[in-house]
């Protein structure tokens, strides 16, 4: 496989063009890759089923990739591969790979469409702003989920210690190190001490920041992830890749983090399904991922729930399971806010489009991912298991498709005006961290009526 | 002319370049009023650009080639309309990511929207120090700055860009509005932004409203 060293010189010594050039070079590309492998959004087939059509999305990837390559924004040059090199990539990437430690430790293996077996599920609550007060049990609510094979935590709003938290200053690396001590806090005071942290940080932004909470005696285990967010479309900067060299001599696995627009310049739900296949080329090569995080999302309503984005979600990634061994979470961004009947939709409806589509799963973004303390871990739970219920009844893409476009009345016509929901406060017992009745009763309500179109929900453990 | 002004409409709606440039100099050749081509033609095409974009009948790519078909339309007139300022009448507006966030495609959606309403954007790009929008409003002086973030870590960096212009006696003279994933509406009013939008469509409409 190419070495970093060499990707590296390519974003010193390729073409020099400006960003503006690259974004409309990614939109023309984009356009002409799609009508030649022929790729058209069907509504009416939400979780395809069209194996050939999968394949057709993973060539176009492939052919966009290798034609328009990944812009470096530091340098302003485009970085090139051949055919040989990427699949050299690919084929050196684990097919599995093993999160946490001790009895909490869990092994993820390559999915197919179809599979029986469940995802492997991260709960997550990315992105979401919490207080120094309730950051803690926030991550224990999706740390103590059972479900959840490796866990991750929120973000931290604004301060620490009455201190600002800014990128870029000496607070961001405090906070790096207080956020990565933290989640591992929240993984033993929930029962699972080794449970793998899938990104240990999220306080940091920056290479520096990040690197330094990655200290073994700040709270991260040997296997657990950092994620390296490729910036919309394909494009990387050097921040990004200074934690290369720093990963390749630690255990840590290495994740990318893609989250192409729907809408941007990739075009439609073809496009922005065949550029995010595309963004895991970009991983392999330029970060040497080994796991990836993808959170395709609709460019205005910021959620990857509707019937566009469910095909976007369902196509991108059975062209990957068909097509390569890699390791590929579905992450959910849902519009509503915890504790409704909306969210429990949504949820159920990722859930099942990504299981049966051969992605591993992390759920969740709540409410859009912008609202402060709205996400817990009960929406991860409602994801996760509607997912393990499909893939462990053996659904097919086809019945699937039947379920979601059953489900999908219930919300598609109010996803640009989705209810707000409740705080982690308001709908969880903040001291035993654990769902309100009321929570858990709105989910049996939605449980009993999903199973009535066709999801065998299996019995799952509590606590 | 209402068949010519609508074939322009359709050229800028396409992103036809030369159809643009060709229909223009055939109306400024039959004397029509080059205000007339703009308020008739252009604007109205990319105010449907934009609403179409807000539904998702159609993408960035499709809205950024009519915008550029917009400005060679633009272009063409603004010899023939010298001091009337009517190329860009609704205002003027600096942009731009704060320090410390890379992001930028939502910004950039922004700003073409702007512009095919008829703002004239200083785009001062992203991860942009405090100064650089201090000196920027100074040069430009313009009715509003756009300032957008994406994360919690970069966010508190408004309220600092708003402190500096205060401190330089800028404040009073330009009216601020903010966005981005993690910026409500109401920490807006708390740090002192004049206006907040959720998104491309809303910017636009509360830039019309604050320019008025």
């Amino acid at each position: 496989m190419i070495s970093f060293w060499d990707v590296v010189k390519r974003s010193e010594q390729g073409e020099k063009i400006s960003e503006d050039v690259f974004n409309r070079r990614v939109g023309k590309e984009s356009a002409e890759v799609i009508k030649k492998y022929d790729i058209k959004y069907n509504p009416e087939e939400v979780v395809s089923s069209d194996d050939k059509l999968a394949d057709r999305l993973f060539d176009a990837a492939v052919e966009f990739f290798l034609k328009v390559g990944v812009y470096c924004t530091d340098t302003g040059r485009v970085m090139k591969f051949d055919k040989k090199e990427l699949f050299d990539a690919l084929e050196a990437a684990p097919s599995q790979v093993t999160w946490g430690a001790g009895r909490d430790e869990r092994v993820q293996k390559a999915r197919q469409a179809e599979d029986s077996r469940p995802p492997f599920c991260n709960f997550t609550l990315v992105g979401t702003p919490y207080s120094e007060e309730t950051f803690l049990q926030a991550a224990m609510s999706a740390a103590k989920e059972p479900l959840a094979d490796c866990f991750s935590a929120g973000s931290l709003a604004h301060t620490l210690g009455g201190v600002e938290v800014r990128s870029g200053s000496p607070m961001e690396v405090e906070a790096g190190i207080w956020d990565v001590g933290k989640r591992r806090e929240a993984a033993q005071r929930a029962g699972y001490p080794g449970k793998g942290m899938y990104t240990m940080v999220s306080a940091a932004e920056r290479a520096d920041a990040m690197i330094a909470a990655a200290y073994p005696g700040f709270g991260a285990l040997p296997r657990d992830g950092m994620l390296h967010g490729a910036i919309a479309e394909m494009k990387v900067d050097y921040d990004r890749m200074k934690k290369v060299p720093f990963l390749l001599r630690t255990t840590y696995m290495i994740g990318g983090l893609y989250g192409p627009l729907m809408g941007g310049y990739a075009g439609g739900p073809e496009g922005t399904s065949m550029v995010l296949v595309a963004h895991h080329f970009l991983g392999r090569l330029v970060f040497r991922t080994e796991y990836s995080c993808c959170f395709p999302i609709e460019i205005h309503h910021t959620c990857n729930t509707t019937r566009r984005m469910l095909w976007l979600v369902s196509t991108s990634h059975q062209a990957l399971s068909r097509n390569t061994h890699l390791l590929h979470f579905s992450n959910t961004f849902i519009a509503a806010g915890p504790c409704t009947d909306f969210a429990c939709y949504e949820l159920i409806n990722f859930g099942v489009a990504s299981a049966v589509s051969g992605a591993d799963l992390s759920p969740s973004a709540v409410a859009r991912n912008r609202h402060p303390e709205r996400c817990t871990g009960m929406e991860g739970r409602i994801c996760a298991e509607a997912a393990h219920a499909a893939s462990r009844m053996g659904m097919t893409r086809k019945d699937a498709n039947q379920l979601v476009k059953k489900i999908l009345p219930k919300y598609e016509d109010q996803i640009g005006k989705p209810p707000l929901g409740k705080t982690i406060s308001e709908c969880y017992d903040m001291e035993r961290v654990e769902p309100t009745q009321e929570y858990l009763d709105l989910y049996e309500k939605i449980k009993k009526e999903v199973s009535s179109y066709g999801l065998k929900y299996p019995s799952f453990p509590r606590g | 002319m209402a068949g010519e002004f609508q074939e322009l409409v359709k050229a800028v709606q396409e992103g036809e370049q030369e159809r643009v440039r060709e229909l223009i100099n055939k109306a400024l050749n039959d004397k029509v009023a080059p205000l007339d081509i703009i308020e008739k033609a252009l604007r109205p095409a990319m105010e449907e650009v934009g609403e179409k974009f807000e539904t998702l009948e159609i993408f960035l790519p499709e809205m950024m080639m009519a915008a550029d078909a917009m400005s060679v339309g633009v272009e063409l007139l603004k010899p023939h309309m010298s001091g009337t300022g009517a190329a860009s009448n609704q205002g003027r507006i600096v942009l731009g990511t704060v320090q410390g966030d890379v992001h930028r495609i939502g910004k950039d959606i922004v700003r073409i929207m702007l512009e095919g309403a008829g703002f004239e954007v200083f785009d001062a790009g992203h991860d942009v120090p405090d100064d650089t929008f201090v000196s920027k409003i100074r040069e430009t002086k313009p009715t509003i700055l756009g300032m957008s973030s994406l994360m919690t870590t970069t966010m508190q960096n408004i309220p600092r860009v708003i402190q500096a212009l205060e401190s330089e006696g800028l404040r009073k003279s330009v009216k601020v509005i903010v966005g981005g994933a993690p910026v409500l509406p109401d920490w807006a009013k708390e740090v002192g932004a004049d206006d907040y939008g959720e998104n491309a469509v809303q910017a636009v409409s509360i830039s019309k409203k604050l320019a008025r």
